[in-house]
């Protein structure tokens, strides 16, 4: 007799609404997070103020050096001294890299995972990118497609709110919006000559998953709208932008339906070959290296793309010698991110009579893909967006001249307005990008490494390249000086902490690992809803999606619960 | 006395919808290095020097000054603290660098010099040093040091930059 109807691994964007969906339909739900728990009264430092901070909030140097080198080398711009502790120690949780290659593996072991550090960007999916892998023959085709999921990203938006405006367009579908941050009056300048200049391009508010007009379910769960503090990572007292730690969790806790374990560490999946039906969970204890087993009568892998394949590649049975349901081969292949780094920025003119008030939170304007949309016309395949904002440059840094009482009062004026762009593109799925089992070296609970080996295509490379003349050619036709570009480097591989295709889902059990609901085609109890199912990055961040294949595919096994296929 | 942080408690649960009052977390121990107690990164001098060029890059106006919101103690605490040996070594040579520049310019000792000197010397200096390109002296990264010390500050961050912990709302187009 299982413990539990359904056992969720992992705690962040997609565990959390994997847990709601799952206990709301009245199914007992074990959450497993590997690390502790963060209780957002004692744990979110948010309401630190500049001064109560030492040392500028930075991390010390030689402490960077020691625990936070890949961390702090990936995202220096969201780790400080206060939420030093939301980012996983890289002394700690080692990774290996393949050699000749590099990857930047970003983490967070806690309640909620990464969804406390995010972004908050969210943009659907449209039919451009489930038919993309089917049009030009990288990957293998989706085997699904955007009506069957639109539903359930009406669901999950209604329920994490969004900020955003309707627009109408076809490669971008609308979300369920609550009010926009508006454009700054430089962007709304940008706006105006971009889309009478270049037609097939539209500058939009950036869509973040912020409230503005909480709902009454939002706000039963202790959520308000947003502040417009620019604190979000360093948690949210009023729980206004969406993670799993301020709705999710919450939602699946007051169900009464929930158990949750933190410092859970999963080593393998049980297999029982006769019933062709995974059983339970075996954990290490990160604190006390106790090793324990949860059962379930099902079990939902949302432990992020790269650690969800490294679980099932280490559960390996007679029936499975290369990793539960890896028939196909493909489980740790595709691994992809979005390729980013291309972008521009410059002065505007005409605002300098203008400031803000409030500090917005997560960028300003998004340029949709606009390549590619009606059949292939670029040099590339695919496409990208750019996400954006303008600002006064400020002068906190100090980096004007003058001494004194003009100095000072420097900083009463803004200064002029910088607008800057920047490229999130699409990794073109390739098998031989991949995660796997190092061979020899261990973490201290006995757990393989990650062996990581990504590299990027000529196709990456070429769009990035035109993504940066693109921007450029915006940026002269808004009157910009002084453009400069960052054309130096594309991202790393994982560095915009977009990790995805491990697992992917398709028609063909010899070329997938999961079919269109999530559930590995192998053993039918057993899904895997967080990145790893993607069969192709598209151009979008991606949260919104896992979580809107999560609550779907929930459902779906809730009702095979229901009538006693599983 | 009602503190800051009850205040913000406070406001979080007026603003309704929020169960949880957050602790706003551990107070940080602040470690700049107080007024009147020995330097523990500064020599004397270098103490002396980085004093007299916040105060007159900053001074005190209708608000507080760089030397007022203690930016020397708190650049102490900087380096010492947060710098590892690279950047220690790298601001102490800046520092003597600055120091042979600021004497040269004032003909004599730039902390012995008369106030009216010591601003001719240091503006003189700070115009050098945006005109030509690059930091040779690494002035500018000392200048942006003094900067965002202050600004981190809470007179430098309430009373000259009106930064306010909860704006509430979000107005893209203030007129000045």
């Amino acid at each position: 007799m299982a413990e539990f109807d359904a056992i969720v691994v992992g705690s962040g964007m997609s565990g959390g609404m994997s847990a709601k969906e799952l206990t709301e339909r009245g199914l007992k739900v074990l959450v497993l997070e590997r690390g502790p728990e963060i209780i957002p009264e004692r744990d979110y430092v948010d309401n630190l103020a500049p001064w109560e901070s030492p040392n500028l909030d930075n991390v010390a140097q030689d402490e960077i050096a020691e625990r936070y080198p890949k961390q702090y080398g990936g995202v220096a711009y969201a780790i400080k001294e206060s939420n030093k502790n939301f980012w996983v120690r890289d002394d700690e949780h080692p990774y290996e890299e393949a050699e000749g290659t590099t990857y930047d593996w970003l983490r967070g072991y806690h309640t909620g995972g990464r969804s406390i550090m995010w972004s908050r960007q969210v943009y659907r999916l449209s039919n451009l990118d489930f038919n993309a892998n089917k049009t030009d023959g990288y990957g293998i085709d989706w085997p699904i497609r955007y009506e069957e999921l639109e539903p359930w990203y009406e669901k999950v938006e209604t329920f994490i709110g969004i900020a955003g405006s309707a627009e109408g367009l076809p490669q971008l579908p609308d979300s369920v919006f609550q009010p926009a941050f508006e454009l700054t009056d430089a962007e709304k300048a940008l706006k105006a000559v971009v889309e009478t200049t270049f037609p097939e391009r539209n500058v939009i508010a950036a869509r973040i998953a912020h409230l503005t007009d909480a709902t009454e379910e939002q706000q039963s769960l202790g959520r308000s709208n947003c502040q417009v503090r620019n604190r979000c990572h360093f948690g949210c007292s009023f729980k206004a932008y969406f993670s799993s730690l301020n709705a999710t969790l919450p939602a699946a806790e007051r169900t009464g339906n929930l158990t949750m374990v933190h410092n859970a560490i999963v080593s393998s999946i049980e297999y029982d070959a006769e019933t062709n039906r995974v059983t339970g969970v075996r954990i290490v204890d990160a604190e006390t290296n106790e090793k324990r087993l949860y059962t379930s009568k099902v079990i939902f892998l949302n432990a992020s793309t790269i650690a969800s394949a490294m679980i099932l590649l280490q559960s390996k049975s007679e029936a499975f010698p290369a990793g539960l349901v890896n028939r196909s081969d493909q489980v740790g292949r595709n691994l992809m991110d979005h390729v980013s780094g291309a972008g521009a920025a410059g002065m505007i003119s005409g605002f300098d009579n203008q400031k803000v008030f409030g500090r917005r939170p997560s960028g300003g304007i998004y340029i949709p893909r606009y390549a590619n949309l009606n059949g292939q016309d670029k040099p590339y395949l695919r496409g990208f967006g750019f996400q954006g904002g303008s600002s006064p440059l400020g002068n906190a840094g100090g980096q004007i001249a003058g001494i004194g009482r003009d100095f000072k009062e420097a900083h009463k004026n803004p200064g002029p307005w910088r607008i800057n762009m920047l490229a999130f593109g699409e990794q073109l799925p390739n098998p031989e990008n991949r995660v796997t089992l190092h061979e020899s070296k261990r973490d201290r609970w006995g757990n393989p490494l990650a062996l990581l080996h990504v590299t990027y295509s000529d196709n990456e490379r070429t769009m990035q390249a035109e993504a940066i003349k693109d921007a450029v050619a915006m940026l002269e036709a808004a009157g910009c000086t002084d453009i400069t570009t960052n054309d130096a480097s594309l991202s790393k591989p994982g560095n915009r902490i977009h990790e995805m295709g491990s697992a992917r889902m398709g028609r063909d059990p010899a070329d997938s690992v999961l079919n269109s609901w999530c559930q590995a085609h192998d053993v039918p109890n057993l899904f895997v809803t967080d990145g790893s199912f993607m069969a192709s990055s598209a151009c979008q961040n991606p949260s919104l999606t896992y979580m809107a294949f999560s609550a779907r595919a929930a459902h779906y096994a809730a009702d095979l619960i229901a009538d006693g296929t599983l | 006395m009602t503190t800051r942080r009850e205040v913000l408690q406070g406001l979080i649960v007026s603003i309704g919808g929020a169960t949880a009052l957050t602790a706003c977390g551990g107070v940080a121990n602040v470690l700049s290095t107080q007024p009147g107690s020995a330097a523990r990164f500064y020599t004397s001098t270098e103490y002396a020097l980085v004093t007299r060029i916040s105060d007159l890059i900053i001074p005190r106006t209708e608000t507080p000054g760089a030397v007022d919101a203690n930016v020397p103690g708190y650049m102490d605490g900087l380096m010492t603290d947060w710098a590892n040996s690279e950047t220690k070594n790298a601001h102490r040579t800046a520092l003597g660098q600055i120091k042979a520049e600021l004497d040269q310019r004032a003909s004599g000792n730039f902390l012995d010099v008369s106030d009216s000197v010591a601003e001719q010397s240091l503006g003189s200096f700070d115009a050098a040093a945006f005109a030509e390109d690059g930091d040779a002296s690494g002035y500018k990264r000392v200048k942006g040091y003094v900067s965002q010390s202050y600004f981190a500050t809470e007179d430098g961050a309430t009373e000259e930059l009106k930064w306010v912990a909860i704006p509430g709302r979000w107005d893209p187009s203030v007129e000045i």
